[in-house]
């Protein structure tokens, strides 16, 4: 056998040694990597059950269960003027929770069987947002913006036109006539704090309706509305 | 032909040099202890190998920690093997996680924790003197210790957030009863590092950090 031959066989054997060695190797660390994410979540429930008042017949259909997903449905009554009650008032309590700023919008559809401009349309469906409530246990303090005007009965949010003497909603997104298409009701910074899901706090707000009892055109009335809450 | 004779020997000499430097190196090792697993996962992963002869490189997604993840937990499992023919301690440091928004995601956030203590094969050396103790606070499935704080916040009784520069979270006794120069399927111990993370309404983003285990010589105690 060649020397040199002899030489590169011996290099290349301890070479292939070193590697082998090397591949069974110990080491004296070890790593781990992690990583994790969140995203924007927002989410609105039912606060609670529906407060009615001023109906004359009528009821709550479906109930609010608070915590669980928003599916109410409510019968007005009578909204002719053999109701003698000021307002028809329907009051559905709201709960909203985000990891993030949010924007609760709403969108109203009002359907009525009359046919001349006394039946029921959205404008005599009174609408606002009442007071913002964030208590509870991780829920974050924050200012809220209320881009309705609130309780839709009080004085400051109506009154009868001079005019045509019906009953008239007039303050700033005070009826449903405002919500024809979705249309920013409340806003506000992160509510939750890094609580569980299991917690059941967040932030409460009462979605109030009013419709005053008029000599409406007689016939039957549908009123459909969608909250949608999302995080810009 | 004597330089020949002389590069030959020199490569010799160098490579006993460093065969010798190898074995004396290895006394102590930490690899994979087997096949990581995740469970409780949204778009989660966790990536290792099974094989207990390969280095120790785990990649845990924890996925998706908002509310979003309606599992109660996301719960993974790393098991590490460690081999030593003399006293060891495990150290962990930690980088990243550091997020200025309290209400985000922070290292308190993740649950740390070791356990199952187990041979690893036949070859695996059980001492009678000593044991290997996990150091507090670190004993603990933090998946079993998680509780609801005052402020509403999940918190577990060992977690990232106990990681202080190099920490020390287990030593003890010879853990090889050979000693040879390379792994073995069955020359050791196997723990399981246990991580945990509950979904929870945390400020958006994306957090990451890395952890690295060490093994160095430990206080010496007997076998």
């Amino acid at each position: 056998m060649p020397r040199k031959f002899f030489f590169r066989s011996i290099l290349l054997t301890m070479l292939l040694m070193v590697a082998a060695v090397s591949c069974l190797g110990q080491s004296t660390t070890g790593t781990v990597s992690m990583s994790a994410t969140v995203s924007k979540f927002v989410e609105i429930n039912s606060g609670g059950a529906v407060t009615l008042t001023g109906n004359s017949g009528g009821g709550v259909t479906t109930d609010g269960v608070a915590n669980s997903p928003l599916a109410v449905s409510i019968n007005l009554g009578e909204l002719g003027p053999s109701n003698i009650n000021s307002f028809v008032t329907a009051s559905v309590p709201l709960k909203l929770r985000s990891n993030a700023a949010y924007v609760l919008s709403m969108t109203a559809t009002v359907t009525s069987s009359g046919t001349s401009s006394s039946r029921i349309g959205a404008a005599d469906v009174g609408f606002g947002l009442g007071t913002v409530s964030r208590t509870g246990l991780g829920v974050n303090s924050g200012a809220d913006t209320n881009a309705t005007s609130g309780d839709p009965t009080l004085a400051a949010n109506g009154s009868v036109n001079g005019t045509t003497g019906r009953y008239e909603f007039t303050a700033v997104r005070s009826n449903l006539s405002a919500f024809s298409s979705a249309t920013t009701a409340l806003s506000g910074p992160i509510i939750m704090n890094a609580v569980p899901r299991s917690n059941a706090n967040g932030l409460t707000v009462p979605a109030m309706f009013a419709v005053k009892p008029q000599f409406f055109e007689n016939g039957t009335t549908t009123v459909s509305v969608t909250f949608t809450v999302t995080a810009p | 032909m004597r330089l020949r004779n002389f590069t030959f020997s020199l490569l010799v000499i160098l490579f006993c040099l460093a065969f010798a430097r190898t074995t004396s190196a290895q006394a102590l090792d930490i690899s994979s202890g087997g096949q990581p697993t995740i469970t409780g996962a949204v778009g989660g992963s966790v990536t290792g190998s099974s094989d207990v002869t390969t280095d120790l490189v785990v990649t845990i997604n924890f996925g998706e920690v908002s509310p979003l993840n309606t599992n109660s937990i996301v719960k993974v499992i790393v098991p590490f093997a460690l081999r030593s023919n003399q006293p060891y301690q495990v150290s962990v440091s930690m980088s990243g996680l550091n997020n200025a928004n309290a209400q985000a995601l922070q290292a308190s956030d993740v649950g740390f924790g070791i356990q199952n203590a187990r041979l690893l094969g036949g070859a695996g050396k059980i001492c009678t003197q000593s044991t290997h103790i996990i150091r507090s606070p670190f004993n603990n499935d933090p998946a079993l210790t998680a509780t609801v704080g005052s402020n509403g916040r999940v918190s577990y009784q060992s977690s990232l957030g106990n990681l202080s520069g190099s920490t020390i979270v287990l030593s003890g006794p010879e853990l090889s009863k050979n000693n040879s120069s390379k792994r073995q399927q069955s020359d050791g111990w196997v723990f399981d590092a246990v991580f945990t993370l509950t979904p929870q309404f945390f400020a958006s983003g994306v957090s990451s950090a890395t952890l690295i285990f060490s093994i160095s010589a430990g206080p010496n105690v007997p076998c």
